[in-house]
């Protein structure tokens, strides 16, 4: 497990080197308890300016504590996330977070859930009125814009969730489990949504996921967490083509990354239960 | 996505059952099928006061009709509108007071968890307590002015308001306030975006709750404190065996409590309109 452990990290970085910029986001050593459990530990890796990291590993491995960790929306105990140049000690100006269950304010219509980041960020009265239809549009909600959450499907308010963080202009996006909730088809749509957003205003995005397949679709690299605590336990970089797009799904070579990352995970499977069993 | 034949201008008018477009004949059968039980109720329980009060004693009840002639005389009459006034004024001061303290008093122990665990045991002890038990005690420190009756209204409406506050505040989905957090919004914001629209259902059922207390609250102070308002109404009347003017007021106050319960019902549905 140590030596698996070592190797995995031995690579972080490579993929950001070929996108060919600083690395956008810096992880360093990061540990996090709660109480006597500990969560994860020595969790090193570097984002690139754009590039997407998907993080996928057995529910409960710690993927949605390390995300809100990297968005200092909850401390850590050991080593440190850089964003820029910046130390992350409390959410940070330019990262923005969609969140698995939307955390869209239901007393607030489609329009006035998208103003609210550009709000909390002081943004001048103009220039959310200039923003808000734009981004509505952007996601494929124009004609939503005083719809209430509760009148729209999972997809929908999703889309309104990801139009609110792009609204705030982030070169950082944290992606926790955000197409978690919503029926499959739905999910399908929303990742290439998401995959046509993101190659028209790339950034820095991790994507944190228990779906391989969309890890594989998705990411420049697949982070695969394993292990009590959990640990980086193998970083594969996914070289399929930009833009990816339905055929990608259909290549030979997504098969395959799918079928490496899917052994990677049963092999983890696997020893969860043996260690429940014990 | 929206489907073809989405009307999507319909959104933002939630909950139209769509009774205007039907005709007003249909309109009225729909309201007579709702209400009939309503009204027959209140038909057969004035029925029933009329002929009770025209089989006993004069100076035991009143029947309805009475008490309703008696009213129209008060509507009619400068001491009793003083008196109303006067009572009115003592009502709504401890009221507000009740809601502008018990309200945001609220928020803050949802918001900070050892205030509200240092606190919680007196204010429960407090609402427990009768009210009417503590009126001695406030008049031997406060004696007959405006503000001890004042106190006893607040005391009487506060807590209905504070522990719906806190309990509605508690109950906000932790992912709200990380969205907030995330999008650094400041504790002001937090308050101001967050915890009160998603609150304010709450806190209305506490004032529903509370403006029954606080007309309680009333009666008593004016009784027991010193003798003014409505309640100075009622002992007067009372004494003189004036019943028809005992049950008007008492109709009254009654009538009032019913009409405010209804407006905060509908001030809570206005501000709940998004829950669904």
């Amino acid at each position: 497990m140590t030596s698996l452990q070592t190797t995995a990290a031995s690579n972080p970085g490579t993929a950001a080197a070929a996108s060919g910029s600083e690395p956008r986001i810096r992880v360093k050593g990061l540990g996090k308890h709660y109480g006597s459990l500990e969560v994860f530990r020595n969790i090193d890796f570097n984002v690139g300016e754009r590039e997407i990291v998907a993080i996928v590993g057995p529910s409960g491995c710690g993927k949605t504590t390390l995300l809100r960790c990297i968005d200092g929306l909850i401390p850590f105990d050991s080593g440190e996330v850089l964003v820029g140049n910046q130390r992350v000690t409390e959410p940070i100006a330019g990262v923005a977070m969609v969140f698995q269950h939307f955390g869209l304010f239901p007393w607030k219509t489609v329009s006035e859930n998208v103003a609210y980041g550009l709000r909390m960020a002081g943004a001048p009265k103009a220039e959310i009125e200039r923003r808000v239809p734009e981004f509505i549009k952007l996601v494929g909600l124009a004609g939503f814009e005083q719809a209430y959450p509760y009148q729209m499907s999972g997809g929908m308010q999703q889309r309104c969730g990801l139009a609110r963080a792009l609204a705030v202009g982030p070169n950082v996006l944290l992606m926790d489990e955000p197409f978690a909730a919503v029926d499959a088809q739905t999910r399908e749509i929303l990742q290439f949504e998401l995959l046509r957003i993101w190659e028209e205003r790339p950034t820095a995005m991790i994507f944190v996921t228990h779906s391989i397949e969309e890890a594989v679709l998705l990411g420049h690299r697949v982070i695969v967490l394993k292990g009590r605590p959990s640990g980086i336990h193998e970083i594969i970089d996914i070289d399929l083509p930009h833009p990816r797009t339905r055929d990608t799904l259909r290549k030979p070579r997504f098969a395959e990354l799918r079928e490496r990352v899917w052994s990677t995970l049963m092999r983890e499977a696997r020893e969860a239960e043996f260690v429940l069993e014990r | 996505m929206p489907g073809p034949g989405f009307r999507a201008p319909a959104f933002g008018r939630p909950r139209n059952d769509g009774l205007c477009q039907r005709g007003l004949p249909h309109l009225l059968t729909t309201y007579l099928r709702r209400h009939t039980p309503f009204w027959i109720s209140i038909l057969a329980g004035i029925a029933i006061w009329e002929i009770a009060g025209r089989s006993t004693s004069a100076a035991f009840m009143v029947p309805f009709s009475e008490t309703v002639r008696q009213l129209w005389l008060f509507m009619w009459s400068r001491e009793f509108i003083e008196q109303f006034l006067d009572s009115a004024e003592l009502f709504l001061t401890g009221f507000v007071l009740a809601l502008v303290v018990g309200a945001p008093l609220g928020l803050l122990f949802a918001r900070v968890r050892a205030l509200r665990v240092g606190v919680e045991p007196y204010i429960m002890i407090l609402y427990a307590t009768p009210m009417v038990a503590l009126i001695p005690f406030i008049l031997s420190m406060m004696g007959f002015g405006f503000a001890p009756k004042v106190l006893v209204v607040f005391l009487f409406a506060v807590f209905p308001v504070l522990y719906n506050t806190v309990e509605g505040a508690r109950s906000i989905k932790p992912e709200l306030i990380e969205v907030a957090k995330s999008y650094r919004s400041s504790e002001w914001a937090l308050w101001r975006e967050v915890m009160l629209p998603y609150t304010l259902p709450f806190i209305m059922t506490g004032v529903r709750q509370s403006i029954g207390r606080a007309l309680v609250g009333m009666i008593a102070a004016e009784f027991f404190l010193s003798a003014t308002g409505l309640g100075q109404l009622i002992m007067g009347a009372s004494q003189n065996f004036d019943t028809a003017g005992v049950f008007a007021s008492i109709f009254l106050i009654g009538l009032i409590g019913v009409g405010l319960m209804r407006l905060g019902l509908k001030i809570e549905q206005h501000f709940a309109r998004w829950r669904q």
